[in-house]
């Protein structure tokens, strides 16, 4: 990271505020550290305490200078209409997972007008199935997996507040979480008597040399590993693929058997996303029963751009970097 | 030896005002009216007669539809004409040789004047085309011009004035943006802060009507709580109001959005929606908080870029409803330019763009000047709180947007006249 100039930092306390200062550490620029400011002012507005506001602004700029992610200062996260709670030890849920799950919803809108029912493994905070449920007409049935229970117990509460909020329905056995290893034989079982109609994931993806090199210091200090890195040497083995794929060997796995119509699983990037496309078409099964297979980038709208992979042809959708891989049953694209 | 007495500036201004050649011309204007104009209600009046009697025969939508819209003009033509034949009458007998006959004509005859007066402005606001915006809510958009932190604080007392404003006359609003350059706890004479940029919602029906006036330059004059040695500033903030269109789908406006003949349509194969964190790696391997929201409107170059919110999806809402409300602006804009080229050239100057300076506020003086109507106002403070004053502004800013619509009308008359009479010849 380059070193800032001490003069950016006069700045930031001569035109914002001396709060700025603390912020710039881990903001970089102007725009963003007044923006941070400004939304942690309106967090202390919007809350009551007894302690004094300007002892509580004071507190929570030198957590977030220390690095700590503002989601986890603040307690939340927007999530398309509705407002996620954040703790550390669960993912924060990201833009770029905002953005393809309000795509993916307007598909499932087009396509299907029957019962959906959708399971989401690795839920986390559970921002994909809730933003999922709160963006599709009322019969629906959503099935959320994370395999640690502070992650289960913070999915019920976003469900509670977001219900309390007003920002979605009351809809009270349409949804549930459990908590559950999806690597264990015992998963399948619960599972089956459903005709899913999505499947979907935002599994740990980062290999542990990324993690070391490419990540941000506040995801790699602050955001729990298990969330973010596969470390699944048993598995891997048994399964025969890279250490960081491991999690996408075990959800097609688990496709084959579910025959969900849809299977949707974000990836860290190009390089990746081709790499699940391959073990779909390496797989005799999987690639007859998932003729349709895209690559969803950053912002995905209707834009589509085709690109060779050795011997076959997948669409891009959208623009920005590849984010995701779509595989959908033949013509329900 | 001839030299004029020395007569300070506010004593000079008060003695132009009392011969003005402006409020000359509108008294006359509203009391006989232009006999172009009558001539042009009487041709609309006869119209409507002829579309009334074919109706009655064959029954047609859209004659239904301009008999129904020129009606208006026809019934405050008869009206009018019904008063100006009573005072005629009036007229004869005053001449007349009864004394008690006299005396009763001289009592009515006052009345029956203010009588035709009130139904001529009726007739001129009946023959001026309705905006097409009026009956919108509306979104005042102020921004402090070059002037340093001074402008930034007035931008705030006229933001903090329109607001208390719509208070004071039960208008809903709402603050769709509120940008502040915080200096450092610095605060103006008033509590007023830096204001960068701020745009007000006003959710009231018809509010573009009575706030489209005050688009333009305001400014003003005073020493700034910061000058030390008193010296009197003059900066400028600048006012842009759009018409708003209300959030639920049920309404008119909004089911416009996909009519490619409205002004609030928008390809949106046109617009490059810009999130600002294309840079780097994404997805878990960073946290970015950044939810800012760019759209631009590639034909035009019309560009719109929101960060008020955490929230990525508040932000692509509110960004769209501007973009849509910019270019509606200046779909009308252009219209009005062409149509402004196409009609006489005489009222050019007086269209209102985003460059004419339109008011002044003075505070060491406790005036704010209205440059378009020549009206003065005393008592700033309850100007600046929004109160009675600042609705005599506005009423008077109304009563000069509907004469320059009357002399509009007049150049289009004017302009119709001209090739016919040269045919003539």
């Amino acid at each position: 990271m380059p070193r800032l100039r001490p003069s950016l930092f006069w700045a930031a306390r001569r035109d914002i505020s001396p709060f700025a200062a603390l912020l710039l550490q881990v903001c970089r620029d102007l725009p963003s550290t007044a923006n941070e400011l400004r939304w942690i002012r309106e967090h202390i507005a919007s809350t009551s305490s007894l302690v004094p506001s300007k002892l509580r602004l004071w507190k929570m700029c030198e957590k977030r200078a220390k690095g700590v992610p503002l989601q986890y200062v603040l307690g939340t996260q927007p999530f398309g209409g509705l407002e996620i709670k954040c703790r550390p030890g669960v993912l924060i849920p990201r833009h770029e997972t905002e953005a393809y799950t309000t795509e993916l919803a307007q598909i499932l809108l087009r396509q299907t007008p029957t019962r959906l029912s959708i399971l989401d493994l690795c839920t986390g905070t559970g921002c994909i199935a809730l933003g999922l449920l709160s963006l599709l007409p009322p019969p629906v049935h959503v099935h959320g997996i994370d395999i640690s229970p502070i992650a289960i117990s913070l999915a019920n509460t976003n469900l509670d507040h977001n219900t309390r909020l007003g920002l979605l329905a009351p809809q009270p056995s349409s949804i549930h979480f459990t908590q559950a290893d999806i690597f264990s034989p015992s998963l399948l079982p619960s599972l089956t008597p459903h005709a899913w109609d999505l499947l979907i994931s935002n599994p740990p993806y980062i290999s542990r040399g990324a993690f070391a090199r490419e990540t941000a210091r506040a995801v790699r200090n602050y955001e729990p590993r298990l969330a973010l890195v596969p470390d699944r040497d048993d598995e891997t083995a048994g399964l025969g693929c890279a250490s960081e794929d491991v999690f996408y060997a075990r959800l097609l796995q688990l496709a084959g058997v579910l025959t969900p119509r849809r299977a949707f699983f974000e990836a860290a990037g190009i390089e990746q996303a081709v790499r699940v496309i391959n073990m779909v078409k390496g797989d005799a099964r999987l690639s007859g029963l998932y003729p349709q297979v895209e690559i969803w980038r950053d912002n995905p709208h209707k834009e589509y751009e085709v690109q060779r992979f050795g011997d076959h042809e997948v669409p891009f959708r959208g623009s920005g970097g590849a984010r995701a891989v779509y595989l959908c049953q033949s013509d329900q694209l | 030896m001839l030299a004029a007495p020395w007569v300070c500036r506010s004593c000079a201004r008060s003695l132009r005002s009392v011969g003005s050649p402006r409020l000359l011309r509108r008294a006359s204007t509203i009391a006989a009216l232009p006999p172009a104009l009558v001539e042009r209600a009487r041709k609309i009046a006869a119209e409507h007669d002829k579309l009334t009697t074919a109706l009655e025969t064959d029954f047609d939508q859209k004659t239904a539809v301009r008999a129904g819209e020129i009606s208006r003009v026809a019934t405050a033509l008869r009206e009018f004409e019904k008063a100006s034949a009573s005072l005629a009458e009036l007229r004869s007998l005053l001449e007349s040789n009864d004394t008690e006959l006299r005396e009763l004509a001289r009592d009515d005859l006052e009345s029956t004047q203010a009588q035709l007066a009130d139904l001529g402005r009726k007739l001129s606001v009946a023959l001026t085309p309705k905006h097409p915006f009026a009956d919108m809510p509306c979104l005042l958009e102020i921004r402090p011009g070059p002037g340093g932190t001074e402008g930034r604080f007035f931008a705030d007392s006229l933001f903090r004035m329109y607001r208390s404003y719509c208070e004071n006359k039960g208008y809903p609003t709402r603050i769709v943006k509120y940008e502040v350059s915080e200096s450092d706890g610095q605060k103006g004479s008033e509590g007023e802060v830096a204001l960068q940029e701020a745009v007000l919602e006003v959710q009231q029906i018809g509010a573009y009507g009575e706030f489209r006036g005050e688009s333009g330059m305001h400014r003003v004059q005073r020493v700034p709580a910061t000058e030390k040695s008193g010296r009197t500033h003059t900066s400028a903030v600048a006012v842009w109001v759009l018409p708003s269109f209300p959030e639920s789908p049920s309404t008119d406006a909004e089911s416009e959005w996909d009519n490619p003949e409205s002004d609030f349509y928008i390809d949106v194969a046109e617009v490059r929606v810009e999130t600002m964190r294309a840079r780097g790696a994404g997805g878990q391997h960073v946290n970015k908080t950044e939810s800012a929201i760019r759209l631009t409107h590639m034909p035009t170059g019309t560009m719109v870029s929101m960060q008020d919110s955490r929230s990525q999806h508040t932000n692509r809402r509110e960004a769209w409803r501007l973009l849509r409300s910019r270019m509606a602006q200046q779909k009308r804009e252009a219209r009005e330019e062409l149509a402004q080229k196409l009609k006489s050239s005489v009222l050019a100057s007086s269209q209102i763009t985003r460059g004419d300076k339109i008011r002044t506020y003075n505070y060491q003086q406790d005036r704010c000047t209205e440059h378009r109507s020549g009206l003065d106002v005393h008592n700033l403070p309850n100007v600046l709180d929004g109160g009675e004053k600042l609705g005599e502004i506005l009423e008077s800013v109304q009563g000069w947007l509907t004469e320059r619509d009357i002399q509009m009308i007049l150049a289009e008359e004017q302009a119709d006249a001209a090739p016919k009479g040269k045919k003539g010849k």
